[in-house]
């Protein structure tokens, strides 16, 4: 009997022949990765977690110590602020891109992909150094500027806030693209035929229907911009001020220029259980819009 | 999507656009430059940055080590993340929602969080700084994306193919690597191409991990920008470029499985 027959007789005889290899067996090939994850992810979490409580026996010392530094709450707040309008500002600038790509025909939409899948495999320092050739003192911009229109502008454009917004930017768009344009995608044209058809407006058609069904992919797009800006490092130290110091550096800098694992551990715990309320009322959004 | 498309619309996807592709060509005129003070537009032209990367021990040490790193990356989150693709498309036992979540887990979590995490790990067990330590994070962070690669290629395969097999007498191993390995070929070897180079680029992870005597690419860029901002930089980002173009032109190709 050949394979192809075969496999027609197992799509007509579907359930027996299913039973022939029993899904515990198949369950041991997530084997390996389980134990990769266990031994090399959730035990140094675990790490983490138990460094934050220890300094020479058992101490809450590393979260008083953090919550009672001004330095804290002031770097707390930058990350926040930077995390919440990077994430807002990607959206709103991603959201058209996403809705302009799913109108175009096949090919126009391969290039288009290719345009956002670009920017979003280059590695972080090359934008970083792009971005400081562009923005910097004697950069693209502001070198045009003084040359077309002898325009001299008094704000610096790199290596403070407006520079780590910049690189945040551009390195969060692609993440807001994807998932807005595959809710974009399959959404059946019927309905906003139909809605046309009842006399809709264009704007009420978008509003009312398009907008309404892409919200999970906007949530989706949030969460994971969030995720992403929470927790970045790169982009405040190379295209920010000194004050635009985030939580990452500074556990870098208790790790690494301090030597307090107590400290940055403390200070990641902190982090993660940030990033996870952020995440769980996200996601509460999206079940509350679902029903 | 069949609807039109409105001027403001045009201009603002394409506003957006240039943005993105703005410092991807950037690079490419500067790295160009005959002269070693960054300035735009470049002046002259000449070959001049790229032998200097070529010809500079500290760069080239620097890309041999994340080629490796890379590679031993690639081969380790393929061999976990290709089978615990399988369990978790093909096996419908209650637990594979939970090992799911498991997996999953590394894309949930900052990557800042993790990186202290193998820091504190890896030096108690005394492997901090060494290569195995680079792979064995790079593999963790990369497998969640190599195992949604591999997932998405085998919904699009009949699973049917996998039962006549098994009636046919085929073991459960040997329905994996005769039947299930060939038909997804191409996703596999996306999600290869795509491991490689997230772990060619990383820089968190590595920046606790790395020593001098394992400074990665991106390590080495990341000093570079922060104390002197070398012109030299722009030959690698070119370069740098030019692969993350192949790799995502060769990825899209690939993903269709039997391509």
């Amino acid at each position: 009997m050949s394979a192809v027959s075969a496999a027609s007789v197992a799509d007509a005889t579907h359930g027996r022949a299913r039973r022939a290899a029993p899904d515990y067996q198949k369950a041991w090939f997530s084997a390996p990765a389980v134990v990769l994850i266990a031994a090399v992810f959730v035990i140094p979490l675990v790490i983490v977690a138990l460094q934050s409580l220890y300094r020479e026996g058992f101490t809450i010392a590393g979260y008083e110590q953090i919550l009672g530094s001004t330095l804290f709450w002031r770097i707390l707040r930058t990350t926040l602020e930077i995390t919440l309008e990077a994430s807002l500002l990607s959206l709103l600038l991603g959201y058209p891109l996403a809705y302009y790509i799913a109108q175009l025909d096949r090919t126009p939409r391969a290039i288009a992909m290719i345009l956002v899948l670009l920017p979003f495999w280059t590695s972080i320092l090359v934008k970083s150094f792009a971005f400081i050739v562009i923005l910097g003192e004697q950069g693209i911009i502001k070198t045009m500027l003084r040359q077309f229109l002898s325009l001299e502008l008094g704000t610096s454009l790199v290596f403070n806030r407006i520079g780590v917004m910049v690189g945040m930017v551009h390195f969060l768009i692609p993440f807001c693209v994807f998932p807005i344009l595959n809710n974009l995608l399959a959404q059946p044209p019927e309905l906003r035929r139909a809605a046309l058809i009842m006399g809709a407006s264009r704007r009420q058609v978008f509003f009312r229907v398009t907008f309404l069904l892409s919200l999970p992919a906007i949530v989706a797009s949030a969460i994971m911009t969030v995720v992403l800006s929470i927790g970045v490092f790169v982009t405040p130290a190379l295209l920010g001020g000194r004050r635009d110091m985030m939580v990452a550096n500074l556990i870098d800098y208790y790790t690494r220029e301090a030597l307090d694992w107590t400290m940055a551990a403390a200070l990641a715990v902190m982090l993660l259980l940030i990033s996870g309320a952020l995440i769980w009322v996200l996601s509460r959004v999206d079940s509350i819009d679902r029903h | 999507m069949v609807d039109h498309i409105s001027l403001p619309l045009k201009i603002a996807a394409g506003l957006v656009f240039a943005f993105l592709i703005a410092p991807s060509l950037i690079v490419i005129p500067m790295s160009f430059s005959d002269s070693r003070e960054i300035m735009f537009p470049p002046s002259g032209f000449s070959w001049m940055l790229y032998r200097e990367y070529f010809a500079g021990p500290e760069w080239v040490a620097a890309t041999i080590e994340s080629t490796l790193v890379a590679t031993g990356v690639t081969a380790l989150s393929l061999a976990t993340g290709v089978p615990v693709a399988y369990a978790l498309v093909r096996s419908r036992l209650f637990g594979v929602a939970i090992i799911r979540a498991f997996v999953m887990m590394p894309m949930l979590v900052p990557t800042i969080v993790f990186a202290l995490g193998l820091y504190i790990y890896f030096a108690r067990l005394g492997i901090s700084g060494s290569t195995l330590a680079l792979i064995l994070g790079h593999s963790v962070h990369n497998l969640p994306f190599v195992v949604l690669v591999v997932i998405a290629g085998l919904r699009q395969v009949n699973p049917n193919i996998e039962v006549a097999a098994q009636v046919l007498g085929a073991s459960v191993l040997r329905v994996f690597f005769s039947v299930v390995l060939p038909m997804i070929a191409g996703p596999i070897a996306a999600a290869g191409m795509f491991s490689f180079l997230i772990s060619f680029d990383e820089v968190v992870i590595a920046w606790f991990l790395s020593s001098p005597r394992t400074m990665t690419l991106p390590i080495k860029m990341y000093s570079s920008i922060q104390w002197e901002v070398s012109p030299v930089l722009a030959a690698i980002s070119t370069l740098l470029t030019l692969l993350s173009l192949v790799i995502c032109v060769l990825g899209v190709a690939l993903r269709r499985p039997e391509a």
